[in-house]
C-alpha cells in the first residue's frame, strides 16, 4: 500500500480545522443513535490496538475473554526482551528512521522544488515532466519490483545499502501533486511583484511561496513517512542483512520464521507490534489537527 | 496520449542502455590461489553458530594474515532465496555453511559457484571423507560444486508419556507398518492423549515434501531418488502408496492441516514428530522421546531403512576473492578434530565415512545419537538436476491439493506433476 | 482557504533580471523559445526528472523487455543466453493453474472489500458529519489503523483469529475448523475484512471532505418535503459524492489488486492449497524464490493491464451515469 494507495491523497485531505460546522439539526433520538454507531465504530476500530498492548504483557497468552483484562498475575515485560533479544528492536527502529528520514529529505527538497516548478514555472518539457508524473501514480510499483532489483542493485551498486532502499521512495510523487495542486492555488501576483523587485526565483519559492503553503507541507510530510516508515516489500527484498533491516521487514520475518521458539510467541509479535505502532500514531495524534481542507473537487477531476 | 508517444519515443534510448549491460567475462583461474581474509555464512540454528564461532576463532588464532569474518545467514523464509539474491547482487560470502543440495543446481546455472574440483586435490578429499556416498553430490558436468557436510537423516520421535496414556508400548511402539502406524495413530487420538497423532508443517513451501513424503518414499523405494536419468519416479505404486497412506491421516484429522508457530512435538499438541536430530536440541527438558524408523508398507528393517538425508553442505561462491584461503579454511573446517566438535556441538551427523569408530565416546555417552550415526549410512539425497527447487514446488503443490486438502485424487495428482517434473528437467537451463 | 495578505517582500533591485512586463529582446526572445520562460524551472524539475528516468521508466521499460525473453538472474560478471522468445511467457502465465486460482482469490476480495469499503465509509462518514460530541476522537480512531504499518496490526490479528484465539473463543461451537486463516474457504474472505478494516479510515476522510460540499440547502429542502433519513440519504447525499464514490471504488480496485503484504503474513506465503495467493506474491514467488523473472515479469505486467482495463471500465461507467 504504498505509491498507488497514496495516489489519491492527492486529494487528501481530512476535515477542516475549525470543526464547528453542523449541518443539520438532529433530532435528539437519532443523534443518539448516530453516537451509538460511532461508539460501536470506534469499539471495533480500537479494539486491536488495546488487545495489542494487553497481549504484549501476558506472560501466557490467555485467548479467553478474561484475557482481554490485564491480569494481575499475568503481567510482565519479558516478551519485550525477547523480542528485542531476536530483533534488536532498536537498531531497526533506527533503520526506519535512516529509511523515512531518508524519503521525507528527499521529498522535502527536491519534491518541493518540482513541484513549484510545474505549477508556476513554464520551461521547456514541463509538459513532458508533469505526463511522467501521472504515469507513475497509475503504474503500480509492484510491476516495477523484480527490475528495479536488478536494477540498484547491480548497475546502481547499492545492494544491502541505506541508499538502495531508499532510492525508489526518494521522492514521493504524492507529494509532488499535492505541492503543486497548492503552488497552483497561490495567485501570480505575489510572485510577479517578487520578481519585478528582482528576486531569483529560489527566493520566491522560499519566501514567498513556501510560507504560504506550509499547512500542505506538512500535510504532505505526514503522508510520506506513513509509506516508507509501514513499507515492507521493497525493504525486505532489498536487504537481507539483519543489521539494516527496518522494524517493519524484521518484524514481519520474525513472524514468518522463528516466532516459535519464544516463551509467549504471540506476546513477543505483539511487543514488536506495538513498538512499530507507535511512532507513526503518536506523530498522527499531534499533527492530526494540523490536516486542512483541500479543494477536492479539482484533485478528483484530475 | 502524450505520456505513451514519449514512451514510445523513449525505446531506442533503452536499447541502447541495455546493450550496455550485458555480461562480462568469467573469473580467473589464478584466483584460486589467492590468499587473504575471507567472510563466511553459517546457519542461525544456536548450535551451530555457537560450533561456527568457536572453528572461526581457533582459525583467526593460527592465521593472523588470513582471518576468517563469519556471520549468521541472514533470515528470511527461505536461505536459498536469500543466497540467490546475493549472488546476483554478488555481495555473497566466500563460503556458506547452509547450501542446500536442492539450490545447488540454481546457484551454478547463475554463475554463482566456485567448483571444488578445480582445486588440486579437491575431488579426492571430498571422497576420502564420505566415501562412496559423495558421488551423489556431483554435478551433471561430473564436478563437485557443494560439499557434502552434514546429515539430519529424517526419523519418527514419538512422545513417551503420550505413548504411556494411550496404553502403547513406550520401548518398542507399533509404528513398523503402514496399519500398525495407522491404528496407532488413531488410538492416540481417540483415547484422548494427545491432540494429533502426528503433525509435519502443511505449508506450500516447496522444501516441506521433505519431511512428509520423501523420508517414506526413500524407506519404501528402498532408496530411489525423486527423479532418476531425467524422468520422475514417484508415479508409482510406492508413490501412490506413500500418498495413500498421508492422505488417510489427513483425512482422519489424525495429522493437522494449519500451519503453526509453535512446534507441535515440543507443545505436546501431536504425540510425535518426522524430524532429524537438529530438533533433539528443542525437545530438551519438553518432551521424553524415543526414535523409530519410519514406517513401510511390508515393515521396516531396524536402522536398514533407507530416509532422507536433510543434508546441509559447504559451497565456494563466485564472488569469493581469495579462494586460496577458502579453500584451506574448508579443509580445516572439516578436519576429523571439527567433524567431532560439530558432532558434541550440534548432535548433527557429520557426513564422514565411520563416525561411530572415530567418535566413539561421543555416541557411548548419548546412545540416544547411535540410532542416527547408523541411519546415516543409509540416507539418499534430492535429485541433482536443473529447476530443482521449481520441480520440488510442483510436487508440493500437487500434494497439498490431492493428500492434504483432498480436492483430487493423488494418483492423477502425482501423475500430473510428474509429467511436469519431466518436461522441467529437461529443459535446458 | 489560508488569507494570502503577507505584506510584501523587499528585495534589492539585481542587473539584467527580466522584469515581467518588459518586452523581450531578441536575444531574450530565442531563450525563451528554447528553455520556456522561466528556464530555471528546469533546474528545479531536473533531480525529480533524473529520478522518474532513472527509478520509474527504465525499471518499466525492462520489466517489459524481460517478459519479451528468457531471462534469469546470474552472477555479476557471468554471461549467459537471453533469447527472445516472443509470447511464450504471457501463454505460460496464461495457463498457470496458480495464476488462475490467484486472480480468483483477488476476486474474492474485490468483491468483499469494494462493497463494503464504499458503503461503511459512506456511511460511517454521515455519522460523523453531524455535530456530535468527541469528534475529533472518533475521527482519530478511525484514521489510527491507517496510519499504522501493516505488518502491526497483522500481528494482532493473527493472534485474534488464531485456532485457539479470542475470535474462535467468543463463537464456542460455531468456529470454523480448521480456523479462519487455514480455512481454504475462509482464508480470503478474512484477508479482505482485515484490509477493509484497516484502509477504512482514509476512505472516511475522503467522503468527509466531499460531504462538506454537498450543499445544507439541498438537506433543508429535503426535510421540508418530509424525507426521512434513508431518503435523504438516497436522494441527496449518495448523487452529491458520486465522484468520490467512484475514486474510492478505483482505489480500493487497484490496492486490492496489487496486495502482497496482507496475505502473505497473514496466511504464510499461499495460504491453504493457494487460495489466498495474490497475483503480486507470484510474481515475488517466481522472480525472486524461483529465479524466473521472465515469467514475473510477463505477470506483473498483465496485472497492470487488468488494473487499467477494470479502472477505465469503472470510470466509464460513472461517466455514463452523471
Amino acid at each position: 500500500m504504498t505509491q498507488t494507495a497514496s495516489a489519491a491523497e492527492a486529494g487528501a485531505t481530512s476535515t477542516a480545522a475549525s470543526d464547528d460546522v453542523p449541518t443539520i439539526e438532529p433530532r435528539a433520538s437519532r443523534s443518539w443513535w448516530r453516537l451509538i454507531l460511532l461508539l460501536i465504530g470506534a469499539a471495533v476500530f480500537l479494539f486491536p490496538f488495546y488487545y495489542m498492548i494487553v497481549g504484549s504483557l501476558q506472560k501466557t497468552a490467555n485467548t479467553t475473554l478474561s484475557g482481554t483484562l490485564p491480569q494481575p498475575g499475568n503481567i510482565t515485560l519479558h516478551n519485550y526482551g525477547q523480542i528485542n533479544a531476536a530483533l534488536g528492536l532498536g537498531r531497526a527502529i533506527i533503520n526506519s528512521g535512516i529509511f523515512t528520514g531518508g524519503v521525507l529529505l528527499g521529498t522535502l527538497v527536491l519534491g518541493i522544488l518540482a513541484g513549484y516548478a510545474l505549477a508556476q514555472l513554464r520551461f521547456r518539457g514541463r509538459g513532458l515532466l508533469f505526463a511522467f508524473m501521472l504515469l507513475l501514480l497509475m503504474v503500480p510499483f509492484q510491476l516495477l519490483i523484480i527490475p528495479l532489483y536488478v536494477i540498484i542493485v547491480r548497475n546502481y551498486g547499492l545492494g544491502n545499502n541505506y541508499l538502495g532502499m531508499i532510492a525508489p521512495f526518494a521522492i514521493n510523487s504524492t507529494a509532488v501533486f499535492i505541492f503543486r495542486q497548492y503552488f497552483l492555488q497561490v495567485p501570480k501576483e505575489l510572485f510577479d511583484s517578487a520578481r519585478i523587485d528582482g528576486a531569483n526565483e529560489l527566493r520566491v519559492l522560499t519566501r514567498i511561496a513556501l510560507p504560504l503553503v506550509r499547512p500542505a507541507v506538512l500535510t504532505a510530510m505526514l503522508l510520506t513517512f506513513i509509506g516508507p516508515w509501514n513499507e515492507f516489500l521493497w525493504p525486505f527484498l532489498i536487504t537481507k542483512e539483519q543489521g539494516l533491516q527496518p522494524l517493519a521487514v524484521a518484524l514481519g520475518n520474525y513472524i514468518e520464521t522463528v516466532s516459535g521458539v519464544a516463551t509467549n510467541p504471540y506476546g513477543a509479535i505483539m511487543a514488536g507490534s506495538f513498538v512499530l505502532a507507535l511512532p507513526a500514531v503518536v506523530l498522527f495524534v499531534i499533527f492530526q489537527r494540523h490536516f486542512v481542507t483541500v479543494n477536492i473537487g479539482s484533485a478528483v477531476k484530475g | 496520449m502524450k505520456s505513451r508517444i514519449v514512451a514510445a519515443a523513449a525505446v531506442p534510448l533503452m536499447v541502447g542502455l541495455l546493450a550496455a549491460c550485458g555480461g562480462g567475462g568469467g573469473g580467473s583461474a589464478s584466483a584460486n590461489n589467492a590468499q587473504g581474509p575471507i567472510t563466511i555464512w553459517y546457519s542461525n540454528n544456536a548450535q551451530e553458530v555457537a560450533w561456527g564461532k568457536q572453528m572461526v576463532a581457533s582459525w583467526n588464532k593460527l592465521h593472523p594474515s588470513e582471518q576468517v569474518t563469519g556471520q549468521e545467514i541472514p533470515a528470511a523464509s527461505s536461505s536459498e532465496e536469500v543466497i540467490g539474491a546475493a549472488i546476483t547482487a554478488g555481495s555473497e560470502p566466500c563460503l556458506i555453511y547452509n547450501t542446500a543440495p536442492a539450490a545447488v543446481p540454481t546457484f551454478e546455472q547463475q554463475g554463482g559457484l566456485v567448483s571444488l574440483s578445480s582445486f588440486p586435490g579437491g575431488a579426492s578429499y571430498i571422497e576420502a571423507r564420505t566415501g562412496p556416498g559423495a558421488s551423489v553430490y556431483k554435478s551433471p558436468d561430473g564436478q563437485y560444486y557443494q560439499m557434502p557436510w552434514k546429515s539430519n537423516p529424517v526419523m519418527i520421535f514419538y512422545n513417551k508419556t503420550i505413548f504411556a496414556k494411550a496404553g502403547l508400548s513406550t520401548t518398542s511402539p507399533p509404528l513398523s507398518t503402514y496399519s500398525e502406524f495407522l491404528a496407532t495413530a488413531k488410538t492416540l487420538v481417540s483415547s484422548g492423549a494427545a491432540k494429533y497423532a502426528i503433525y509435519p508443517n502443511p505449508s506450500s513451501d516447496f522444501f516441506q515434501s521433505w519431511y512428509d513424503f520423501y523420508p517414506m518414499y526413500a524407506a519404501e523405494t528402498g532408496g530411489t531418488e525423486l527423479v532418476k536419468s531425467g524422468k520422475a519416479t514417484f508415479n508409482s505404486a510406492a508413490g501412490d502408496a506413500v500418498a495413500a497412506f498421508w492422505q488417510q491421516m489427513y483425512a482422519e484429522n489424525l495429522a493437522g492441516k494449519g500451519s503453526y508457530t509453535n512446534d507441535p512435538f515440543a507443545a505436546g499438541t501431536a504425540a510425535m514428530a518426522i524430524v532429524g536430530p537438529w530438533a533433539i536440541a528443542n525437545y530438551q527438558g519438553k518432551v521424553d522421546w524415543g526414535v523409530v524408523p519410519v514406517p513401510t508398507t511390508a515393515g521396516s528393517h531396524g536402522d536398514q531403512v533407507p530416509t532422507f538425508s536433510d543434508a546441509k553442505n559447504i559451497a565456494m561462491y563466485a564472488s569469493c576473492k581469495n579462494r586460496g584461503t577458502a579453500w584451506d579454511f574448508l579443509k580445516y573446517s572439516t578436519s576429523v578434530a571439527e567433524d567431532g566438535k560439530l558432532l558434541t556441538m550440534t548432535g548433527q551427523m557429520p557426513m564422514r565415512q565411520g563416525i561411530q569408530q572415530l567418535y566413539a565416546p561421543y555416541f557411548k555417552a548419548n546412545p540416544a545419537y547411535t540410532v542416527f550415526a547408523a541411519e546415516a549410512a543409509h540416507v539418499i539425497e534430492v535429485p541433482n538436476v536443473p529447476n530443482s527447487i521449481q520441480d520440488w514446488q510442483v510436487f508440493r503443490d500437487a500434494w497439498s491439493k490431492s493428500v492434504i486438502f483432498g480436492q483430487q485424487s493423488p494418483d492423477a495428482a502425482l501423475a500430473g506433476a510428474a509429467t511436469q517434473i519431466n518436461k522441467l528437467v529437461a529443459a535446458t537451463p | 482557504m489560508t488569507s494570502v495578505t503577507a505584506p510584501r517582500p523587499k528585495f534589492p533591485p539585481l542587473e539584467g533580471e527580466l522584469r515581467p512586463d518588459a518586452r523581450p529582446s531578441g536575444r531574450q526572445r530565442l531563450t525563451r523559445a528554447a528553455f520556456g520562460r522561466n528556464p530555471i524551472g528546469m533546474l528545479f524539475g531536473a533531480p525529480y526528472a533524473l529520478f522518474i528516468a532513472l527509478l520509474f521508466a527504465y525499471p518499466l521499460f525492462l520489466a517489459v523487455w524481460i517478459s519479451f525473453h528468457s531471462y534469469f538472474f546470474a552472477a555479476p560478471g557471468v554471461s549467459v543466453p537471453r533469447p527472445f522468445v516472443g509470447l511464450a511467457n504471457y501463454t505460460a502465465v496464461l495457463t498457470d493453474p496458480a495464476v488462475r486460482q490467484a486472480f480468483v482469490n483477488i476476486a474474492i476480495f474485490l468483491v468483499i472489500n469494494v462493497p463494503l469499503t464504499v458503503i461503511l465509509s459512506l456511511l460511517l462518514a454521515t455519522a460523523l458529519n453531524a455535530a456530535i460530541p468527541f469528534r475529533a476522537f472518533f475521527r482519530t480512531s478511525y484514521y489510527v489503523p491507517y496510519v499504522t504499518a501493516s505488518v502491526a496490526t497483522i500481528g494482532v490479528f493473527l493472534f485474534i483469529l488464531s485456532p485457539g484465539g479470542i475470535f474462535n473463543h467468543v463463537l464456542g461451537p460455531l468456529a470454523p475448523v480448521p480456523s479462519w486463516l487455514v480455512n481454504q474457504n475462509w482464508a480470503m474472505p478474512s484477508v479482505a475484512i482485515y484490509v477493509t478494516w484497516k484502509s477504512l479510515g482514509f476512505f472516511i476522510l475522503l467522503y468527509l471532505a466531499a460531504l462538506q460540499n454537498v450543499p445544507e440547502e439541498l438537506y433543508e429542502a429535503a426535510k421540508v418535503d418530509g424525507a426521512s433519513w434513508w431518503h435523504r440519504l438516497r436522494a441527496v447525499t449518495i448523487p452529491g459524492v458520486r465522484q468520490v464514490t467512484t475514486l474510492v471504488s478505483l482505489l480500493a480496485i487497484i490496492t486490492g489488486a496489487n496486495l502482497f503484504t496482507e496475505p502473505y503474513l497473514l496466511t504464510a506465503g499461499g495460504g491453504p492449497d493457494g487460495k489466498s495467493a495474490s497475483p503480486v506474491w507470484l510474481i515475488y514467488q517466481s522472480g525472486i524464490e524461483q529465479n524466473h523473472p521472465d515469467f514475473a515479469s510477463a505477470l506483473g505486467v498483465l496485472l497492470v493491464i487488468l488494473v487499467l482495463l477494470i479502472s477505465a471500465g469503472v470510470w466509464l461507467l460513472q461517466r455514463r451515469q452523471a
